[in-house]
């Protein structure tokens, strides 16, 4: 009797704790496909079939939320230059965000800081990850866009360097705005670069990182699945980018907009799945003005593509499937491009607006400083993405040949001197550039050039809008009528 | 089906976009000013002003009749030849291009928005131009050889109706398409440069303002049977209806005269003007005698090709190359 009733007990209690460890794992299944909204990037279950572990989730990009920390720091240091400083602290200190892998978690983290209005959950750069720098993943290319025949890290390094000893990091006497360079054109030469040279490039093809194989040994994710979650995070769009207007991430990037930011309503923003950084910030800035979608297209195109990946459940993908993440890989690289070359086109109309302003202020006798402001910093963002633009895996080699000769190594200064190149010093040789007339006449071409060789609709600060659109209130005479 | 869309779309763009001659606010104008002119200045009969005005005679003539099936006719025919022609938006990127690469004309840098005078300036200034080469264009319609054998085409008309201004061979109308292009692109292009991006025009119901006027004060009634004519003084500075009916006329004396469209001032310094004559009776076409296909739409369509083969004969036929030109002259209007 004892003993059955020993069986008995026993049993029920067996019963019960496996129903309990029955019901967890389910809920632990359920929770991964319940968290996996639809339209939200990951969480996406592991399907890598030689990992043994207890995660859940085979998303990971940690270390890409780090370079676009790494990159938001590089550049609000790259304003602190100070040529007074002898110990080159301005400089050390934005090559240890250029180099540093921050193990240690001891790099604090510049942009976003965390405040009342938008608070963030992380702090260090380490807290993302800590195995990501920016220099290693650099464009190793020559860099034809600057002068020096320099490759795209020691291009990086060169303004760095330059950066830490001008006051504010704009070299007023060169015309060079150094955040505004180290920025955009890091955004093209690590973001863009790592995302479509390299992992929807090469690691795209079927004989590298195969799906049916980790990433690397005991890695919790296959090699397709890890490629693309890496590309994704080059990007730089929230997660839950597809439930947001353009606005509210364009927003997000600001720190405006705390709701939209918070998708997992905690109260503060994980800067690894909440935010939106660089590129994607550009691409909301431009859908926001109704005339194009790119960040939803390439948003949308990196999830599809994602749950192909998972959908294979570690088998190594078929030539049907290959062929369909080209697909999306071809959506997302040439709006990413696209993106890209709508900045270059946006800023040399800047540019052309500045140096009327700059010809004004030549007129009045006031407002220079001011323009001159506005006009550097312009310059340096269309110089910045016009070098970005270069980085990609198509080299089109003509366009960017054209481009680079009509805005040149520098802006044409008041005094019509251009930066022509760099000495053995390091130092930059100027001469004589064309007149003011001339230079915006480049920035016109600059403009042509984007508008005919890459798909562009939002065409922000077109100089020659206004004239199409005065020709367009005139009306073209159709039809045969005499007067 | 696209096609038959764009062809409704540009038969009604006529009627309906006040930027057009035809749009029916300015037929209504037109109308309106034909009957005070004829019951308050010519002191007729309500009924008889309408019927005047209304004239069967006039609009179910042979003549109007071609005038409406060529209407209809050349929008097709534009409709594919247009694509093909240089665009005022590509004319105007060239002359902006050039203007920056110039030191003679410089940008004025001064903010536009709060300045009414600059994009009346400049709507004034566009509608002078754009007058001045409709004159130029006319007038060498009228004056080089080749060219009025195409124009004879509009000039072949027996009535006048507000639809005769597309009586007109479609090669001429691409001719306009081009001066249209040219003097689009260029006006526009140099105004935007001088004055920057902010530049307007100054406009009613999207159409320019001084064109609207223009439109509004009975220009349908250039071609009409109305011979409304002005005072003799601004007969010299604005071409009245009458004016160009004279420019219709078959007399000799008035041959190559009143070329202008709105301003008679071109007339006045070239010295083609002819002011009107009240109760002067003109009789429209180009010769007194009748053609015997004057009407016939093929004929309209092919008659200014002949025309230009027989100057071509005339030019190599053999007695011009032994220096002895044959006697086909090239009077200022050569007639049927």
């Amino acid at each position: 009797m004892n003993n059955t009733k020993f069986k008995g007990t026993t049993l029920a209690k067996l019963s019960f704790v496996g129903a309990v460890t029955f019901s967890f794992m389910c809920s632990s299944i359920t929770s991964v496909n319940a968290g996996h909204h639809g339209n939200v990037y990951g969480p996406y279950p592991i399907t890598e079939k030689s990992y043994k572990g207890t995660k859940k989730n085979s998303v990971s990009y940690g270390g890409q939320m780090a370079r676009q920390l790494l990159h938001n720091s590089l550049k609000k240091l790259a304003s602190k230059g100070n040529p007074k400083d002898p110990t080159l602290a301005p400089e050390k200190k934005m090559l240890a965000y250029l180099n540093t892998k921050d193990k240690s978690k001891s790099l604090p983290i510049m942009d976003p800081k965390s405040s009342s209005k938008f608070p963030v959950k992380q702090k260090m750069i380490g807290e993302l990850s800590g195995g990501a720098n920016l220099s290693g993943k650099a464009d190793k290319r020559i860099q034809t866009s600057w002068p020096g025949n320099m490759s795209g890290v020691d291009v990086i390094k060169f303004m760095i360097k330059k950066a830490g000893k001008t006051k504010g990091g704009v070299d007023t006497r060169n015309g060079m705005n150094y955040p505004q360079l180290i920025s955009k054109y890091t955004m093209g030469a690590v973001l863009y670069h790592q995302a479509c040279d390299n992992y929807l490039d090469e690691k795209m093809t079927p004989s590298s990182k195969p799906n049916n194989k980790p990433y690397k040994k005991g890695a919790h994710y296959t090699g397709k699945e890890h490629s693309w979650d890496e590309a994704f995070g080059y990007w730089g769009a929230a997660a839950h980018t597809m439930k947001l207007s353009a606005v509210q991430s364009y927003d997000v990037a600001k720190k405006k907009d705390l709701k939209a930011a918070d998708y997992n309503k905690d109260g503060v923003v994980d800067l690894q799945t909440e935010m939106t950084y660089a590129h994607a910030y550009y691409a909301s800035s431009y859908d926001k003005k109704g005339k194009t979608n790119y960040l939803k297209n390439v948003t949308s195109a990196f999830i599809d593509g994602r749950k192909l990946i998972t959908a294979a459940d570690g088998n190594k993908l078929s030539k049907t499937e290959l062929d369909k993440i080209q697909g999306y890989v071809q959506i997302i690289c040439s709006n990413w491009e696209d993106v890209i070359a709508e900045s270059v086109f946006k800023y040399a109309g800047s540019v052309y607006k500045d140096l009327g302003k700059i010809e004004k202020a030549f007129d009045s006798g006031t407002g220079m400083d001011k323009a001159m402001s506005a006009y550097l910093k312009h310059w340096g963002e269309l110089k910045g993405f016009a070098m970005a633009l270069q980085a990609g895996p198509d080299n089109k080699s003509d366009t960017f040949n054209r481009m680079n000769r009509m805005m040149g190594f520098g802006p044409l200064m008041p005094n019509l001197s251009q930066v022509i190149g760099i000495d053995s010093s390091g130092d930059y040789i100027k001469d004589q550039g064309s007149s003011i007339g001339y230079y915006k006449l480049h920035m016109l071409k600059i403009q042509k050039l984007m508008a005919s060789k890459y798909a562009l609709k939002a065409k922000v600060n077109d100089a020659t809008g206004g004239m199409a659109a005065l020709l367009e209130e005139v009306g073209s005479k159709k039809s045969a009528e005499n007067d | 089906m696209d096609i038959l869309h764009q062809y409704i779309e540009t038969l009604s763009e006529n009627f309906f976009d006040p930027k057009k001659r035809v749009f029916l606010g300015y037929l209504l104008s037109a109308f309106v000013i034909s009957f005070l002119w004829l019951t308050i200045v010519k002191k007729e009969k309500i009924k008889q002003t309408i019927n005047k005005i209304f004239d069967k005679k006039v609009f179910m003539s042979k003549s109007s009749q071609a005038d409406y099936i060529l209407f209809l006719l050349n929008i097709i025919i534009l409709m594919f030849l247009s694509p093909l022609l240089i665009s005022q938006l590509a004319i105007a990127h060239i002359v902006f291009e050039y203007l920056h690469s110039q030191t003679i004309l410089m940008p004025l840098n001064i903010e536009t928005n709060n300045l009414w005078i600059i994009p009346t300036f400049f709507t004034l200034s566009y509608f002078i131009l754009d007058d001045f080469t409709k004159y130029i264009t006319h007038a060498l319609m009228h004056k080089v050889p080749v060219l009025w054998e195409i124009h004879k085409t509009h000039h072949s008309a027996r009535t006048l109706t507000p639809l005769t201004i597309f009586r007109t061979h479609p090669i001429e109308g691409v001719i306009f398409v081009i001066r249209s292009a040219f003097t689009q692109g260029i006006v526009i292009s140099t105004f935007y440069y001088v004055y920057g991006g902010n530049i307007t025009f100054v406009t009613i119901l999207g159409a320019n303002l001084f064109s609207f006027w223009f439109h509004l004060f009975g220009s349908n009634l250039r071609h009409s049977h109305i011979k409304l004519n002005y005072w003799n003084w601004l007969e010299k500075i604005l071409i009245s209806p009458a004016q160009h009916q004279i420019h219709h006329s078959i007399k000799k004396e008035h041959h190559n005269k009143n070329f202008g469209v709105a301003l008679a001032l071109w007339d006045t310094l070239f010295g083609s003007l002819h002011l009107s004559k009240s109760n002067e009776y003109i009789e429209f076409g180009i010769s007194n005698k009748k053609h015997k296909y004057e009407n016939n739409i093929i004929y309209l369509y092919i008659s200014p090709f002949i025309g230009i083969y027989k100057i071509f004969l005339n030019y190599v036929s053999p007695h011009n190359i032994n220096g002895k030109k044959q006697n086909l002259k090239f009077n200022k209007q050569t007639r049927y």
